[in-house]
């Protein structure tokens, strides 16, 4: 059974005063086995973040449903969604969103402290945590005295402490340097290679060539998709760049 | 560039930040009128002349200076606190390819509309207040009620031309702000980090033993020499003791709390605690402000009431009759007492109280049963100076009616509030038994002190004892001794102006006696008491008025910029797992402590500020506790009331900022 599967989602925003409505997705179906490592690609404003945000069940789709492990976002509770998101999904963002007022290591209990973990057994997660994401001396300050590779890997650290079934990533890349990148994206296939599921949004051609499959999604539906099969890296990276030139001079030949 | 631009950039601009503006705009209309009210007051003919005194417009002019700094301060603070939040916009401006200069034009012609809206609602709202506040002046020192419109040219141009300087001044630091600020700076402002503020225990201790040194000085001050002069130190102490308290002690509070394990990683604690330390660092300040103020408000408020509500006591206390003499010679009082009764009585007017008595009246340190007269300058702690009077006992029984009787060494004490917890009392080396302690003496031996120290009325069994204690005292005394006073009061029936009448008569009559004297009437006294309690009471209404203001727009401001921040970190935390309901709950236990905090504290103060007040309301002869107690715990409640209201008011902007 796929651990994530979405299917027919069609999501209209419609503005507060009624007037404007914004097809943000079409019709999208797919689904991720567990294990794999997907990255999603896409022009700007083509609906990624709408289809991740639906994903993690912080907004809702206009029609289609979201299946993880094979229960139905829909089901569950209104009040339980809070909680279920918190277990079952780890979340990387492009601006890190660490709070202020933790430092690195409340930032990282902080799932934890939710659920009502003692402090002992939070320590003991993080320990092995901070050691592969090579952040064990920065536990105790504070989100302003660390530099944006390292607030990232911290963000992956909170992600990853509640050991979710699926990591949702948006553009996580996109605030850092080659350096900083080229990190996060080691740590990224590490993970999956120990068997974490990861689900990523970007725009990188370098990033998303880390990844077992890219799907190329163009007005609101997944218009393409690649797997790595026994391909390099640099391979992958080859066939990301063809597929793209070819989707925006096909895209040209649509309108 | 189109000259019409610059105007109406500035008047959408204030327009778009109607959210901020709009209150400000308001503050400055509301100051502009209580400062052409007072103004106008202060010139108004109406109050020049009550019956000679001129209390009321002497006083207002004082609030004209002190609304007139108040406003300077405060519209510079809100104005500071607007252009900090229009950086961004500014830098928005910059980049799109306005200069400085361009910015300051707009900038300029904002403070002009808002000065001309200001001083013109301002100064209509003014004029239409002034005759309801000269009305209830009136009614309140009961004066003549002068109708028609009294409209000042002269204050309408202090107002404005007053405004006008302090518009200036504060467009001045606008353009300060403008100047200083860089546009890339511009931009990002707002998106830095924020530091976790360093816990200073020093000052937080320091801050300690400030505000109870400032209580201490309240509780333990008893005289009203004391009280006046320590008053200001006890504020002034328990301002910076608030400040440091604030500031310091509240992070270093609730560090103290996130160092311990246990308590800190509890899912409603660990929400809580790390978002007060972030909320107090960003607001010990505005909130130590809001708790100056609402402190300041309850004291004036509170003390004002109670001067007003106490006046007729305070009245009777200077004079316990419509007519009280105090000489020397006993002779002399006799047939000035025959003569005043056949004054009255002639005009037709009935005497209702007569009384007399012969008393002395004696400085002494008291030092627990023993009492030390000394020479004065040799007083040393004039906590523990007493007052102490001294009459026989044949003149108690007269007075009071009774046939007590007294053994030699023995003596009846009164002490009126003030408790005496010995038997024993001794003075000049005599020691004294009480046989009793009295429950209440006769008005008329009120006469002789209007001194504000606790008073002992002390009965001696005879004469002889009292020749003794007078010849003990000249002797200590010399020059500057106490005579034995012969006193006598008359009430009188008849109205106010036949009392002052009866009064300028006896004057006359005063001539016959060939001795000094001292007479006073309590008519006369109330035509200079009421008045200046009056303008006691307006100046702490209009006082009020403006700092519970200041206190509003400061919680305003403080929970819009507390919303735009929040808002940030409430989208985070939705994503990384925390659900809405704790989301809520934990912003609104913050808002509430953050809140109630600083009226929780004003409360306090204004409970140990109580001893203190209560002692310089003595210098209006208002001895009244319970009243004043009650006055102040009214006053308290209806702030609180108001408090809550504003409470209420602001915090629905709070959560519309954040939850949209
Ligand atoms: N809250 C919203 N209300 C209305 N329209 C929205 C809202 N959020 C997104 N949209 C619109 O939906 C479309 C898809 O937006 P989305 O943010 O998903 O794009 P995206 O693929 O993440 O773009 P980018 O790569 O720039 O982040 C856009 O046209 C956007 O304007
Ligand atoms: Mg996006």
């Amino acid at each position: 059974m796929p651990i994530l599967e979405v299917k027919n989602l069609k999501k209209i925003y419609t503005t507060r005063f009624g007037g404007n409505r914004v097809l943000a997705l079409s019709n999208v179906s797919f689904s991720v086995e567990s294990g794999e490592y997907v990255a999603i690609m896409g022009e700007s404003g083509s609906g990624k973040t709408t289809l991740l945000n639906i994903i993690a069940a912080l907004d809702k789709p206009t029609e289609g449903e979201v299946f993880l492990d094979g229960k139905s976002l829909s089901k569950v509770k209104e009040k339980e969604i809070s909680a279920f998101r918190r277990e079952n999904l780890g979340f990387v963002f492009q601006d890190f969103n660490l709070l202020d007022n933790f430092s690195v290591k409340d930032n990282i209990f902080l799932p934890l402290v939710l659920s009502g973990k003692s402090y002992a057994e939070m320590n003991l997660y993080v320990q092995p945590l901070a050691e592969m994401l090579e952040i064990s001396d920065l536990l105790d300050k504070f989100p302003y005295e660390i530099s944006g590779g390292q607030k990232q890997r911290a963000a992956v650290a909170r992600a990853l402490i509640t050991q979710p079934r699926l990591i949702l990533a948006d553009e996580p890349t996109g605030a850092l340097d080659s350096r900083a990148t080229d990190g996060l994206l080691k740590i990224f296939s590490k993970i999956n290679n120990d068997g974490q599921t990861v689900l990523m949004v970007t725009h990188s051609v370098k990033a998303a060539s880390h990844a077992n499959r890219v799907m190329f999604i163009k007005d609101g539906e997944v218009y393409h998709q690649i797997y790595r099969g026994s391909s390099s890296d640099n391979e992958m990276y080859q066939k990301i760049t063809d597929s793209l030139t070819i989707i925006s001079t096909g895209g040209a030949d649509d309108e | 560039m189109n000259k019409l631009l610059y105007p109406k950039l500035a008047a959408s601009n204030i327009s778009k930040n109607r959210r901020t503006y709009f209150p400000y705009i308001i503050t400055c209309i509301i100051t502009v009128a209580v400062f052409y009210i007072v103004r106008s007051l202060s010139l108004n003919p109406g109050l020049r002349n009550i019956r000679g005194d001129r209390y009321v417009s002497e006083m207002m002019g004082l609030a004209c200076w002190i609304v007139g700094i108040f406003a300077l301060v405060f519209l510079f603070y809100t104005n500071s606190f607007l252009m900090k939040r229009r950086r961004r916009e500014f830098g928005l401006f910059n980049i799109l390819g306005m200069e400085k200069r361009h910015i300051s034009k707009v900038v300029a012609f904002e403070s002009l509309y808002i000065f001309l809206l200001s001083a013109s609602v301002g100064t209509a709202l003014g004029i239409a207040l002034d005759k309801l506040m000269f009305l209830l002046i009136t009614k309140a020192v009961e004066g003549d009620i002068v109708f028609g419109f009294f409209i000042s040219p002269n204050a309408i141009m202090t107002t404005v031309i007053l405004f006008a300087v302090i518009f200036f001044i504060v467009f001045l630091n606008s353009l300060r702000h403008i100047h200083i600020s860089k546009p890339i700076e511009l931009l990002k402002s707002g998106s830095v980090g924020e530091k976790e503020p360093k816990s200073k225990l020093l000052i937080a201790i320091l801050g300690i033993i400030c505000l109870f040194a400032g209580y201490y000085i309240s509780i333990s001050t008893k005289d009203i020499i004391s009280a006046i002069t320590f008053f200001f130190l006890a504020v002034i102490l328990v301002i910076i003791g608030t400040y440091f308290i604030f500031t310091s002690g509240s992070i270093a509070l609730l560090k103290l709390l996130r160092r311990n394990k246990k308590y800190y990683y509890k899912t409603s604690h660990f929400l809580s605690v790390s978002g007060m330390i972030y909320r107090m660092k960003q607001n010990a300040v505005g909130l130590a402000n809001i708790c100056v103020l609402s402190t300041a408000v309850l004291v004036m408020l509170s003390s004002t009431t109670a001067l007003m509500a106490g006046e007729e006591t305070a009245l009777h206390n200077m004079y316990p009759y419509e007519i009280n003499v105090q000489t020397s010679s006993k002779e002399s009082l006799n047939s000035f007492s025959n003569d005043v009764q056949e004054l009255i009585e002639g005009e037709g007017h009935k005497v209702e109280k007569k009384d007399t008595v012969c008393c002395l009246s004696v400085a002494a340190v008291c030092r627990g049963e023993s009492f030390e007269v000394t020479k004065p300058g040799n007083f040393g702690d004039l906590n523990s100076l007493n007052n102490l009077v001294f009459l026989s006992l044949d003149e108690y029984n007269r007075l009071m009616g009774e046939g007590k009787t007294l053994n030699k060494n023995e003596i009846l004490l009164y002490s009126g509030d003030d408790k005496y917890n010995y038997n024993t009392l001794s003075v000049f080396d005599k020691n004294y038994e009480i046989k009793e302690k009295l429950k209440n003496i006769s008005d008329i031996c009120n006469s002789p002190v209007v001194s504000s120290y606790t008073t002992r009325y002390i009965v001696l069994p005879d004469e002889n004892e009292l020749e003794y204690i007078n010849k003990m005292q000249q002797e200590v005394y010399g020059d500057d001794a106490s005579r034995l006073s012969y006193i006598l009061g008359i009430d009188f029936n008849g109205s106010e102006e036949q009392k002052r009448e009866i009064y300028a008569e006896a004057l006359e009559l005063t001539g016959n006696m060939h001795t000094d004297y001292v007479i006073t009437n309590r008519t006369n006294g109330k035509d200079s008491l009421y008045p200046m309690i009056a303008s006691f009471f307006f100046l702490g209404i209009f006082l009020g008025t403006l700092f519970i203001m200041a206190t509003i727009l400061i919680i305003y401001y403080k929970q819009i910029s507390e919303g735009y921040e929040d808002k940030e970190r409430y989208e985070i935390m939705q994503r990384v797992g925390v659900s809405n309901d704790e989301i809520k709950k934990s912003i609104h236990s913050q808002i509430l402590t953050v809140f109630f905090l600083p009226i929780i504290t004003a409360g306090v103060h204004t409970a140990f500020a109580f001893p203190i007040i209560t002692r310089l309301l003595l210098m209006f002869n208002l001895s009244d506790t319970a009243l004043s107690a009650v006055c102040t715990v009214i006053c308290f409640a209806v702030f609180a009331l108001f408090y809550a209201a504003i409470y209420l008011i602001t915090a629905r902007s709070y959560y519309k900022i954040v939850s949209k």
